[in-house]
């Protein structure tokens, strides 16, 4: 006699592939490393007998679930919440939420539960495609202009042209290939396309904040913002790197986020600490050197005797570099 | 830096920092003669080395006699010149009163430096440049110094004063029973005439007393303080010896040469020489640091500095419609150049300044004032292009970063100034000497920002200033850069 199947119980590992599965041909199954267990796991965090799954007769759409003689337990992975049930405790199972014992996932479907709509097939990515051709472009375009910004001559800028188009490919190509490989190795497929366009976008956005903050410092004479623009330059490329590192491993998107940002939180501190230690100043730059054409000035050029009223304070902050630099055993 | 004081440091292993103190300032000179290489006559823009090898030096056939220290009696010269006996006379006359100075380390008794000296007084006064006697002033619990005769009596000698805006001082040989033989000095009101025969002596890269015979050619112009201009040769080692007349009697103290030249060397006229032996007569030596003495002469010396750049307002010099102050002619040397060739599109004109106002002060030389323009005008090129070429150009100046033994790491400050029709970006930066309280260097830079493809950067570096002082010169800079529009 063939017994109808009433479900099927599934173990993924934590990178999502399928260890084990079982139908259900009755009730109640057990879950756990014996061998009589409906559902048999490899996992040393898993006790023999781990779970027993019941569906409860009055209510036919609920399945409970009992916590058996475990040192683990089991956590529900709701959408919201997890939560962590011990031995001996119950509780019920809704439908299509993961249950977690151990490292290994437990998954069930019923067989009465409604079937999902079957999908199309992708369509060729148009919009991708033309994103990331706009990408590279833009960011070919704009080193074209940077390196037309520093030529001396047309002749001399078009012949070096080609070679630096190239070598921006051949590095962008680089970075993104190994990223890809990364990707395969940990997420199992490549995603070189997607590689490409977060580090097209992390050099655009370098050089917009770049300019952004070195014009901004010029027209309102605002000295810390062209001091401090590698900082914000960081903060771009810490950006960069989560949208590389959650590609890589988009299960683990929160813990990426949290790591990439105590880098930064820890990162620019020591080095500006490290740099006020070595050198009493938070930043190397010693002026503002990057002049704009003079009608984006805005702020007003004063008086020079002001200014020299001002510089007056050098008087104080050299009286400090004698008392506290430190440096007066170095040599020249 | 075209001059280099004649110290000669130990041969076979010089000391570190010394020789480091060497290195720098041959840099400094070839920095120097490849800047103004274009506009220098070709006779000067040879390099020659700085410090020849001993064996290298260009022989003198006429006026060298072979002195080497332990002979007693002068070669007997073949050549029956006149020039050769009167040489020769001037060597037999002085050869007793001349010494050599040497400043040992207390623990090693290793040479740190030599240099040459002359006895002024019976009781034991020897006359010799600072600079050969520096570390006696500012490390005397690590430095002492001994005279050697030609005989090669040795002795302890002790610091009794400096002048170090003249360069010149005062030692006293210690321990000695007999009167010292003394040279006398050629009275102020004997004026010598230019062309006149003098002789300087001394003891040439410690190989031996020698005489070496040249011309008086009056005072050098444009030295801040007097120097006599000696056409003869001078070479590292004779400095602090004495340059005598026809009658042996004293004119001089020789003190640099210049090193892009031949026989192009410099006198310290004997009056100062004179009034500081005045000053000694009575002094007490110097045995601990004199650092406060040499703040209170240099403080002098930049009060000197301030008063005769403030007097004379600027020479206003052109680029363009740019007008830019320069130092005025008496003052300072200035060197031009125009257009660089690996750029078409770029009008370019460079110009340098130097006053030759500074001093030796043991490791440092303060008083040095320079000044430095570059003239960009470029209409085809575009306001962008322009921008990011004139921000290259305001980003690439050097300035004291960090800190050492000196002085401080500098701070600057920054602004949008407006002297009247030139918007300005300014930038002063000053940093401060460790020991010498109350002095600084202080660097100007200023870039036009009125037009989108032309611009004047300057660049005005002024050594051992006092701050006030800084902040007017740097008033009459700043107030000295003026924009006139095309009729």
């Amino acid at each position: 006699m063939i017994m109808p199947t009433l479900g099927l119980i599934e173990a993924f590992d934590r990178h999502g592939a399928l260890l084990a599965r079982a139908p259900i041909t009755r009730w109640p199954i057990t879950v756990g490393r014996a061998l009589d267990c409906d559902l048999v796991l490899d996992d040393p965090f898993v006790a023999p007998t781990h779970l027993r799954i019941d569906r409860v007769v009055d209510a036919p759409r609920t399945v409970q679930v009992e916590v058996l003689e475990t040192r683990n337990g089991a956590r529900l992975q709701r959408k919201q919440s997890s939560k962590h049930y011990g031995q001996g405790e119950r509780f019920d199972w809704p439908d299509g939420t993961p249950i977690d014992l151990g490292h290994t996932q437990v998954t069930l479907r019923l067989a009465d539960t409604p079937i999902a709509q079957e999908q199309p097939l992708p369509q060729f990515p148009w919009r991708t495609v033309a994103m990331t051709v706009m990408l590279v472009v833009l960011m070919m375009a704009v080193a074209a202009g940077n390196s037309w910004l520093e030529a001396r001559d047309v002749s001399q800028y078009l012949k070096s042209l080609p070679g630096v188009l190239l070598m921006l490919l051949v590095v962008l190509g680089g970075w993104s290939g190994v990223w890809a490989a990364a990707n395969k190795v940990f997420a199992g497929q490549l995603r070189f396309w997607r590689h490409v366009r977060i580090a097209c976008a992390a050099a655009l956005g370098v050089d917009a904040v770049h300019l952004v903050a070195h014009l901004t410092a010029f027209a309102f004479s605002l000295e810390a913002l062209s001091r401090f623009a590698n900082v914000l330059v960081v903060l771009v490329l810490a950006v960069s790197l989560y949208a590389h590192l959650a590609t890589v491993l988009p299960r683990r998107r929160v813990g990426l986020a949290w790591t990439v940002a105590a880098v930064v939180a820890l990162g620019v501190p020591s080095w500006l600490g490290a740099q006020w230690l070595n050198n009493m100043r938070l930043s190397s730059t010693m002026y503002m050197s990057s002049l704009f054409p003079p009608s984006l000035r805005v702020a007003p050029a004063v008086p020079v005797e002001q200014f020299l009223q001002e510089t007056e304070s050098l008087r104080s902050k050299l009286d400090r570099r004698l008392r506290d630099d430190g440096q007066a055993d170095d040599d020249e | 830096m075209r001059y280099r004081a004649f110290i000669e440091y130990a041969m076979p292993f010089p000391l570190l920092r010394p020789l480091r103190l060497a290195t720098s300032s041959v840099l400094l000179l070839l920095l120097c003669a490849v800047a103004h290489a274009q506009n220098v006559p070709p006779t000067n823009s040879v390099n020659t080395p700085a410090v020849r090898p001993a064996g290298g030096e260009p022989v003198d056939a006429t006026a060298q006699p072979p002195a080497a220290a332990a002979a007693t009696s002068a070669p007997a010269a073949a050549d029956p010149a006149l020039l050769s006996r009167d040489a020769r006379r001037i060597y037999e006359l002085s050869r007793d009163k001349l010494v050599q100075i040497r400043t040992l380390l207390r623990n090693a008794n290793t040479q740190a430096s030599i240099g040459s000296g002359f006895f002024v007084s019976a009781d034991g006064l020897i006359v010799t440049n600072f600079h050969v006697a520096s570390q006696l002033a500012l490390e005397p619990e690590r430095y002492r110094g001994v005279y050697v005769t030609m005989e090669g009596q040795e002795g302890e000698v002790e610091l009794l004063a400096f002048d170090v805006q003249r360069d010149l001082a005062v030692l006293r040989a210690k321990g000695r029973t007999a009167a010292a033989p003394v040279l006398g000095f050629r009275p102020a009101d004997e004026a010598l005439a230019q062309g006149e025969r003098i002789y300087s002596l001394g003891n040439p890269l410690d190989i031996g007393f020698a005489v070496t015979e040249g011309t008086y050619n009056g005072l050098v112009k444009r030295s801040f303080y007097p120097r006599i201009f000696f056409g003869g040769t001078l070479n590292p080692g004779m400095s602090g010896g004495p340059a005598v007349d026809d009658a042996g009697r004293v004119l001089g103290v020789n003190v640099a040469k210049r090193l892009d030249g031949e026989q192009v060397s410099f006198l310290i006229p004997a009056e100062f020489a004179q009034a500081l032996v005045k000053r000694a007569a009575n002094a007490q030596p110097i045995t601990q640091a004199a650092h406060g003495e040499m703040t209170r002469q240099l403080m002098e010396h930049q009060q000197v500095l301030t008063d005769r750049f403030l007097k004379a307002p600027f020479r206003e010099q052109r680029h363009g419609n740019y007008r830019v102050p320069v130092p005025d002619d008496a003052l300072a040397r200035c060197w031009g150049s125009g257009r660089d060739p690996a750029f078409p599109g770029l009008n370019l004109e460079r110009t340098q300044c130097r006053a030759d106002s500074d001093v030796v002060a043991g490791d440092f030389n303060p008083g040095a004032v320079r000044l430095g323009y570059e003239a960009y005008n470029a209409p085809t090129l575009g306001a962008a292009r322009f921008a990011r070429m004139f921000s290259q150009s305001f980003a690439n100046e050097q300035l004291q970063t960090r800190g050492n033994r000196h002085q401080t790491a500098a701070e600057c400050s920054e602004r949008f100034v407006d002297p009247g029709s030139l918007p300005l970006r300014a930038v002063v930066c000053l940093s401060a000497y460790r020991k010498l309280p109350g002095l600084y260097n202080m660097t100007i830079l200023a870039a036009s920002t009125n037009q989108p493809t032309q611009g004047i950067l300057g660049r005005l570096d002024v050594q051992g200033i006092a701050f006030d002082n800084g902040m007017k010169l740097a008033s009459h800079y700043l107030n000295a850069f003026r924009w006139e529009a095309a009729p």
